[in-house]
């Protein structure tokens, strides 16, 4: 590996391991045993990660990059969730249960994520000491994390959803086509453009 | 008023057995329990009993207890404005709870109130920890619980989107077939993000799926 390739590979190590602190403490000895059971995978602009109908056998933590997850229903498509850097993203219903997945998930950016395989969490969640909590932790953080989103989306009115968002993330409006963002935030195209002058005041 | 506290087991051993049965056999479903795993869990669990209309979590209370019911119906809810927007409706055989505000420690965004006369076992936050930290079983049972939770709350998101008006109250019918009848239907229409002129309409759809001859609908033996 080029030097270059392995400054990179210890900067990702790193900002994973920074990530990892918002589930619960880990040491530097913790996280390398975590390590073994991950792996690095990058993926192109635009590249699908999980096709529909197909298994999902990766929970993935964004390193770099832009992820999103949607459903298709007819002609149109929903976005469930825009991650980045230090998200988890993944197909939750097919990864856990192991069925077919009823979304897609599709990078936005060149992207690399911290992956790890369904087999390996069932070995990190065994031998692994802290991988029982490291996981309940994860999954604790998603459903809350979807709790906050569901109770927006449903208790917040449109322009209410759209200033609450964007003041929260103001640089998702330079990284992501408006279109998906509208899609996410449940906002027609029209209105969402109306309100965007509202930000440039 | 209050519920009653802790019933004394020695005393009421096969009331109690009877109480912890239904929970025994919802976490039978994701793990094989030992007789010690089955005292430990009536150690740690309370039993209580609440009127009808009871709230048990108020807007911005924070959560300290997770509830499986054993018998009765709880219904979670919050405000939009004047508007009363329902996001679950749990009987018996179920566990639940401001589970957000419980897992994360901030004021609860929603009521939970009882529709009918509601017996629970309750946990409490601390309660968890120790068995937690006790045994790392509890901690794996723990996780297969916050799975359940979960993928349940990530059905919901994903069929409010991917299902008509139509499709979500036939699969609300078939699936929830001991509520319809226990809640209002305004109740129902807004879990199911529907007006509730809209599900007056479509009402018909219910008892249609109900008949064994409906649309999809498996033979019901107790028709």
């Amino acid at each position: 590996m080029s030097k270059s390739a392995t400054d990179k590979q210890a900067l990702f190590i790193k900002n994973a391991f920074h990530y990892f602190q918002q589930f619960m403490p880990l040491t530097i000895n913790e996280m390398e045993g975590l390590v073994k059971y991950c792996e690095f995978r990058k993926f192109d602009r635009r590249a699908i990660i999980v096709k529909e109908g197909e298994v999902d056998v990766f929970l993935n933590m964004v390193v770099q990059g832009m992820v999103m997850k949607y459903v298709k229903v007819g002609k149109s498509e929903t976005i469930l969730q825009l991650a980045t850097e230090g998200h988890i993203i993944h197909s939750e219903l097919s990864y856990l249960t192991q069925t077919p997945s009823p979304v897609i998930v599709q990078a936005l950016e060149p992207t690399v994520v911290f992956s790890i395989s369904y087999e390996n969490m069932q070995a990190a969640l065994d031998n692994f000491p802290q991988g029982e909590t490291l996981g309940r932790k994860i999954l604790e953080t998603m459903y809350i994390k979807k709790d906050e989103r569901k109770y927006a989306w449903q208790s917040k009115n449109v322009r209410q959803r759209f200033l609450d968002y964007i003041n929260g993330h103001p640089h998702m409006l330079q990284r992501v086509p408006q279109k998906y963002l509208a899609s996410y935030l449940n906002i027609k195209a029209e209105t969402f453009s109306r309100l965007k002058h509202l930000t440039k005041q | 008023m209050v519920a009653k506290t802790k019933t004394d087991r020695a005393v009421h051993h096969s009331l109690t057995f009877s109480m912890f049965e239904n929970l025994i056999s919802f976490l039978g479903k994701f793990v094989q329990l030992t007789p010690e795993d089955i005292s430990t869990i009536e150690d740690k669990m309370v039993i209580k009993e609440y009127p009808k209309k009871y709230l048990l979590i108020e807007e911005g209370d924070i959560a300290q207890h997770l509830y499986f019911i054993n018998k009765g119906l709880i219904h979670k809810y919050f405000y939009k404005g004047k508007e009363m927007i329902t996001t679950d409706l749990v009987c018996e055989g179920t566990l639940t709870g401001s589970i957000n505000s419980f897992l994360s420690g901030n004021p609860s965004h929603y009521y939970l109130q009882t529709l009918e006369i509601t017996h629970v076992l309750s946990i409490s936050k601390e309660a968890l920890e120790e068995l937690y930290k006790q045994d790392k079983k509890w901690q794996r049972i723990g996780r297969i619980v916050i799975t359940h939770f979960l993928l349940q709350q990530e059905k919901k998101i994903l069929d409010d989107i991917r299902y008509n008006i139509r499709e979500r109250i036939v699969h609300f019918a078939q699936d929830f077939p001991s509520i319809l009848n226990r809640v209002p239907q305004r109740r129902i229409a807004s879990y199911l993000n529907i007006k509730p002129e809209t599900f007056t309409r479509l009402k018909h759809l219910i008892t249609e799926t109900k008949k064994p001859t409906g649309p999809k609908k498996k033979e019901k033996s107790n028709e």
